[in-house]
């Protein structure tokens, strides 16, 4: 029997379901090996068991945290899909604001019945197994995830930095430009395409498993960042790495 | 060549080859395959990454496998005939040193099959701020590309390095084949703005005492641990090996990728150990490696000074800077600033002459001040108005101020020894070399194989060992003489030997000698013997044929190459690392030996098989 997946979405921009859904041709040979059970982009169906749940988006009310904890309850294994899900990703960016008042900004009069909580990722709520990181995610990560749950591997990302990816691509530093970069200490995975794109990394796979901050703090302050500026840069996508 | 010969000349090889070549991206030279060959460049500064990216990719597949059934197969894609036009010396030489890492022992072929079928076709170079060749001898090559592109005035000289490069030019530059032989043209003399503050042949010596130097802590302190400088260095090689597998998960390939010993899970094992732990850990490891480890197997450093470590760091490390300080540092006795202090002697008074055999005798010397050494080290002994010569040290390294030598009479300078009476002065200086690893042989047995005068060294291990005789397992003693009239140090053999505490074994080559021993040769002694390899260090110390004889056996009876240790005495003269009398190919005798274990002299032609 085919292995049966599903993917569910809560607070976030459905970026991620996107990007497994641009998979196009990859996803149709992917679908040789395992069964789409639930897909609210492509199907209304739903089932009562499956193997694999890939949830987007974080947990910012009461009934998605019962939704994500039935999906729970019938799924053998759960993975985080985006940094939404894994780490809070921006949504976080509200947790230090009052709740009540953003509301108001945000739903006006229908305030009331959109009942918004602080944003929490998917493990504050229920065992997450594997996560997938980024912002969005890079659909050549998510094909090497699902592989190895298929062939029972533990799957693995990668435990260095972004600079790798930008020292293999022969990319120029963001720092030669006088750009803060987060590629130091974030994880790689996305093969640096922010930097390729001309950008900076903000970080958003969130940190390696061992960052080395105090280093990595002392070339941001050679740029002329305090503090509060380093913990700005932090912000955008890793207040939920705590 | 002219320029526009040369741009001919590129846009001929296109058509056969792959011809790689610098191209401007973002600014910055990268090396990739040139679409048009009027872009061709032969001056530039440093590529991003070296010419490693194309013999050594990123991304190489070793086989491809079915998982079904388990089916081999092999790699997809044979290597492509490729030409890198634009190899600075300082990547010539880091070629070499991945020939030298990648050919030994197993080669491999994946790289070999990429080696073989590219061309390398150097061009010089203009060094800048991070370069420091100059100091590593780097900015130059004479060997190890197919051709090279000198400069002058507007046109270029070239250089042939090999068949393959003269039929190069023979088959798509035609032109060139009839015009003159000119010799070929020194490179231009280089400026570094970085550079080492002390000769290389330091290097070994000085980082043989920086293990513990608290600059590893600063600089994994400072290290942001991205493997940049490794990823990008011409001859760092350090890979991981992966399965990829196909999107119908049927088939795969196993791939190798760069990895890179500054990554914190490099040296980590499934268990959560992580071998080097700390920052500082990986950043030690990877100078070690750079300029010590590799120097010693090879004698060069790993290390061409091209700079690319330190352009791309993020935290500012530079190894010049990391090497200078450690240079200055260093105890100042490297140091010496009396001109040609370490060549004077120091005077040491004789307390003693025994006449050990008709031609040889021992002296017991009072030093000024007591030395530690190993066994096998040496001393230089000096007659003024003869000169120096050097002499095993036959005592045991016991700290004491009493040291013996045994002079066996044969020159000028012996004769004259010889004629010294007891409470005379001797010029000494020393003791110089590497001597037998006594802290490595706890704990083991021992085979020391002694033949001829080899025995001298020997008789300083043995007293050394018996000194402590619980530290060791069992000890077993092969000695073989010529005779037993010139079998030295006769009344310590007869001790050892009684004393139980030795196996000792002996021959002669005389038939019908007094102490009724075989006459056979020492090897001989070798056939009966009942070792377990496997916890046995070998000391052997004699005559050079003797090496050929008997490593063979040691081989067979199991010791591994890296516990037999060999004493491989040459004509040292002046005992500094210097004066290059006692180059084993490109190792001094008196700096890494005499006593070498036979892992880090295999390699070397003229070390055993001369």
């Amino acid at each position: 029997m085919k292995t049966r997946i599903g993917f569910f979405d809560f607070t976030g921009c459905e970026g991620c379901q996107l990007t497994v859904m641009n998979l196009e041709d990859d996803l149709l040979q992917v679908l040789q090996l395992v069964e789409v059970v639930e897909f609210r982009e492509l199907m209304s169906e739903e089932v009562s068991a499956l193997d694999i749940a890939f949830i987007e988006g974080s947990i910012t009310r009461r009934q998605d945290r019962e939704r994500l904890q039935a999906i729970r309850a019938r799924s053998k294994t759960l993975v985080a899909l985006g940094a939404c899900a894994d780490n809070g990703g921006i949504n976080l960016l509200a947790s230090d604001q009052d709740v009540a008042a953003l509301r108001r900004q945000v739903y006006a009069s229908d305030a009331k019945h959109l009942q918004t909580e602080t944003p929490l990722p998917l493990h504050k709520v229920v065992k997450v197994d594997y996560r997938i990181p980024g912002c969005p995610i890079d659909g050549r990560e998510f094909l090497a995830v699902l592989q190895a749950l298929l062939l029972e591997r533990e799957p693995d990302l990668p435990s260095f930095a972004v600079c790798v990816e930008c020292k293999l691509a022969e990319y120029p530093c963001s720092f030669d430009y006088g750009e803060i970069c987060l590629g130091p200490v974030t994880r790689a995975g996305c093969r640096a395409i922010c930097i390729a794109g001309g950008d900076r990394c903000r970080g958003c796979r969130g940190l390696v498993d061992n960052p080395r901050t105090s280093p990595y703090h002392r070339v941001l302050e050679e740029q002329g960042l305090n503090l509060q500026d380093i913990l700005e840069q932090y912000r955008i996508f890793n207040i939920g790495e705590e | 060549m002219s320029l526009a010969e040369i741009l001919r000349f590129a846009r001929a090889l296109m058509q056969s080859y792959d011809l790689v070549a610098p191209r401007r991206k973002k600014g910055r030279i990268t090396l990739g395959t040139l679409s048009d060959a009027a872009d061709l460049e032969l001056e530039f500064p440093p590529s991003v990454h070296s010419p490693k990216k194309f013999l050594f990719p990123h991304w190489d597949e070793l086989f491809r496998f079915k998982l079904e059934g388990n089916v081999l197969l092999e790699a997809e894609s044979a290597a492509p005939p490729r030409v890198i036009f634009g190899m600075h010396p300082c990547d010539l030489h880091a070629v070499k040193i991945l020939d030298d890492c990648l050919f030994e022992g197993e080669t491999d072929s994946t790289y070999r099959a990429k080696r073989e079928a590219t061309l390398l076709i150097g061009v010089d170079c203009v060094p800048d701020e991070h370069c420091f060749c100059t100091s590593l001898g780097t900015d130059r090559i004479a060997s190890g590309f197919d051709l090279f592109f000198h400069r002058r005035d507007d046109k270029y000289l070239v250089q042939t390095g090999s068949e393959q490069g003269r039929q190069l030019l023979a088959d798509h530059a035609p032109e060139t084949m009839a015009r003159e032989h000119e010799a070929p043209l020194a490179l231009q003399v280089k400026q570094c703005k970085s550079h080492l503050q002390f000769p290389t042949e330091s290097l070994p010596l000085l980082m043989k005492d920086a293990y513990e130097d608290p600059i590893w802590k600063r600089l994994g302190d400072d290290c942001l641990g991205c493997g940049g400088c490794t990823l990008l260095c011409p001859s760092c090689y350090c890979f991981n090996v992966q399965d990829k597998l196909e999107l119908d998960l049927k088939e795969g390939q196993r791939v190798r990728t760069w990895d890179s010993c500054q990554f914190d899970q490099f040296a980590k094992v499934s268990g959560g150990d992580n071998f080097r732990a700390s920052q500082s850990d990986r950043q030690r490891h990877r100078f070690y490696r750079k300029y010590k480890y590799l120097w010693d197997q090879h004698q060069r450093t790993a290390c061409v000074g091209c700079g690319r470590c330190s352009r791309e760091c993020l935290a500012k490390i530079k190894p010049t800077e990391v090497l200078n300080e450690l240079f200055c540092q260093a105890p100042p006795q490297q140091q010496p600033t009396n001109p040609g202090s370490e060549y004077q002697p120091q005077m040491a008074k004789v307390e003693r002459i025994e006449v050990i055999s008709s031609e040889d005798r021992l002296f017991r010397l009072k030093i000024p001040e007591q030395f530690t050494f190993l066994p096998g080290s040496f001393l230089q002994v000096s007659v003024f108005g003869l000169g120096e010569a050097p002499f095993s040290i036959a005592s045991a390294p016991d700290g004491t101020e009493e040291i013996e030598l045994v002079v066996r009479r044969a020159g000028a300078l012996t004769q004259a020894l010889h004629r010294v009476r007891s409470g005379d002065s001797l010029g000494i200086r020393g003791p110089f070399g590497n001597g037998y690893p006594l802290e490595k042989m706890q704990g083991h047995d021992l085979l020391l194989i002694a033949g001829g005068r080899g025995l001298i060294a020997l008789r300083s291990l043995m007293l050394a060992l018996l000194s402590q005789r619980e530290n060791y397992g069992r000890i077993t003693l092969l000695c073989g003489a010529r005779s037993i009239e010139s079998l030295l140090f006769q009344e310590d053999l007869l001790d050892w030997h009684r004393s139980g505490l030795v196996d000792c074994r002996f021959s002669v080559n005389e038939q019908h000698n007094s102490w009724g021993i075989p006459a056979v040769d020492v090897s001989y002694l070798l056939r009966d013997l009942d070792i377990d390899a496997s916890r046995t260090i070998a000391a052997v110390s004699g005559p050079p044929e003797m090496y050929r004889q008997i490593n063979p056996l040691l081989f067979r009876l199991g010791l591994a190459d890296e516990d037999i240790y060999l004493n491989l005495e040459r004509h040292i003269k002046c005992g500094l690392g210097k004066c290059g009398k006692c180059r084993i190919n490109n190792i001094c005798v008196c700096e890494c030996g005499p006593i070498f274990p036979y892992s880090s002299v295999k390699h070397m032609a003229e070390a055993i098989e001369r």
